[in-house]
């Protein structure tokens, strides 16, 4: 066995690549996220993030809270899939990816995309795509609570 | 017998079932399996004729003329939370 093998396979349980898309309940650091993506390159020269939150206002109506299910398994394949695309098709160094599930209120974090590569022009571009990607894509779905009840979001299109 | 998997609006329209067995007696493709979600549930039918509503199979998005087989990983899916299944935008 190499040096190299040896050193790669002492690398902590939690290695980066497997966080760097996650679809989970509970909330997300956008700072430790950044940081995991940073440590990912020295070459990361520039890095465009988005962060999607639950917003109290639907199609003209208020909204109480927003109820988020995924289909365990595909969702995950779905956002593995995005973040390989961006890093081949866009020249970024990484992509990271994360979703929230759950029922979650007005205010809080519901996904984050970070796209960080050498410039700034190809970081804003694979961050735009990805999210508008992950919107079509992914087996995600959005029940929000509203004042005249719950509402799966395009169930009324 | 196959085990289709629902979400979302889906589920509400099976009577908050998460999940469906059905037989599947006249074919075993795509296509029969909707045959077969039509004649118990038609309300989801209709949304599966629309294409509002799309089969996945083993967790891409199946043809309707894709063959079932035992074992394969089914479910229904309803639009997306962030866009219509590439319909739109």
């Amino acid at each position: 066995m190499s040096l190299e093998q040896v050193t790669k396979a002492d690398q902590p349980a939690t290695d980066d690549e497997a966080m760097l898309v996650r679809v989970q309940r509970e909330d997300f650091s956008i700072d430790e996220e950044l940081k995991r993506v940073r440590r990912r390159s020295k070459r990361i020269g520039g890095i465009a993030m988005f962060l999607g939150t639950a917003r109290d206002r639907s199609k003209g109506k208020d909204v109480d809270g927003i109820t988020f299910e995924h289909y365990e398994g595909m969702a995950q394949k779905k956002l593995r899939e995005i973040r390989e695309r961006a890093i081949k098709d866009f020249g970024v160094i990484e992509v990271l990816v994360l979703h929230r599930y759950g029922e979650l209120t007005i205010g809080e974090n519901i996904v984050l995309i970070i796209a960080a590569a050498e410039h700034r022009a190809e970081a804003f571009r694979a961050c735009q795509w990805a999210i508008d990607e992950l919107k079509q894509i992914t087996p995600i779905w959005k029940l929000e609570r509203t004042p005249e009840g719950e509402v799966w979001v395009e169930e009324h299109p | 017998m196959v085990t289709i998997q629902l979400f979302g609006m889906t589920k509400m329209l099976a009577g908050n079932q998460g999940t469906l067995s059905l037989s599947l007696h006249d074919g075993k493709r795509v296509k029969d399996l909707v045959s077969v979600i039509d004649a118990a549930y038609p309300k989801i039918g209709e949304l599966l004729q629309k294409k509002k509503v799309l089969v996945s199979v083993n967790q891409e998005i199946a043809h309707e003329e894709l063959e079932v087989n035992d074992g394969d990983e089914i479910a229904l899916l309803p639009p997306f939370a962030g866009g219509n299944h590439r319909s739109t935008r």
